[in-house]
């Protein structure tokens, strides 16, 4: 299965990415999903990490489908 | 109607807050948030905004169904501008309009406070010496 992982601000600058297709395995897990994220980037382990599954918050035990779009960004800091 | 706008334009404060008033408002109250030459005593040069714009906007939209359950309020108008900006640029504009004042300052101050916490927008700060991405407190969207 593929998803599309985007990146934005601090964790775009640390990964060198914006956006890239990520494998993971069928019926994963959102959290296993972030976890492996995290061991492919490992500078994004210093910071504190928001995810999103398809523009929701995502708080780790939805399951995950082909062609779902994730996010991955500290903080936010807008206004 | 309520409108929430993210915009790489100059934002008009004055168009946004006439935009939103209704025959049976009595009152409109705007937050214009605009860009601070000095944070922790560091001189800022200029600040870069970035939004992870769709969900930007859902969560905007989010915050403005909420606010109508929270305050007796009748229009929101939420503007955010996004990249560069220079000291006193003004960066979002927060207009409510209401029946009432009360509840229009309520709302405006409860909808700054929220966007700050959950729309996905990061404020890059550009001083002499560097940059940094601006880590807010981390916190999903609850009602």
């Amino acid at each position: 299965m593929t998803v599309q992982l985007l990146f934005f601000g601090a964790t775009a600058d640390i990964t060198g990415e914006r956006e890239i297709d990520f494998s993971i395995k069928k019926n994963s897990r959102a959290s296993q999903t972030f976890s492996e994220i995290v061991e492919r980037f490992p500078g994004l382990a210093q910071h504190k990490l928001l995810f999103s599954i398809n523009q929701e918050y995502a708080e780790g035990h939805e399951t995950l489908h082909d062609g779902d779009e994730l996010a991955i960004f500290t903080a936010v800091s807008g206004g | 109607m309520d409108f929430c706008e993210l915009t790489y334009e100059p934002i008009d404060i004055n168009d946004v807050a006439r935009r939103i008033v209704l025959p049976e408002c009595g009152a409109t109250v705007t937050l214009d948030g605009y860009v601070r030459q000095f944070t922790n005593q560091r001189e800022t040069l200029h600040l870069f905004y970035e939004a992870y714009e769709p969900m930007a906007l859902k969560e905007m939209k989010k915050l403005t169904e909420q606010a109508h359950k929270h305050f007796e309020i009748s229009n929101i108008g939420i503007a955010h501008r996004l990249g560069k900006l220079k000291i006193g640029d003004t960066s979002v504009v927060i207009s409510v309009a209401a029946p009432h004042r009360k509840a229009a300052f309520e709302g405006c101050e409860w909808l700054i406070r929220e966007l700050k916490r959950t729309v996905p927008i990061w404020k890059k700060e550009v001083y002499a010496e560097g940059e940094v991405w601006v880590e807010g407190e981390q916190t999903t969207n609850s009602e």
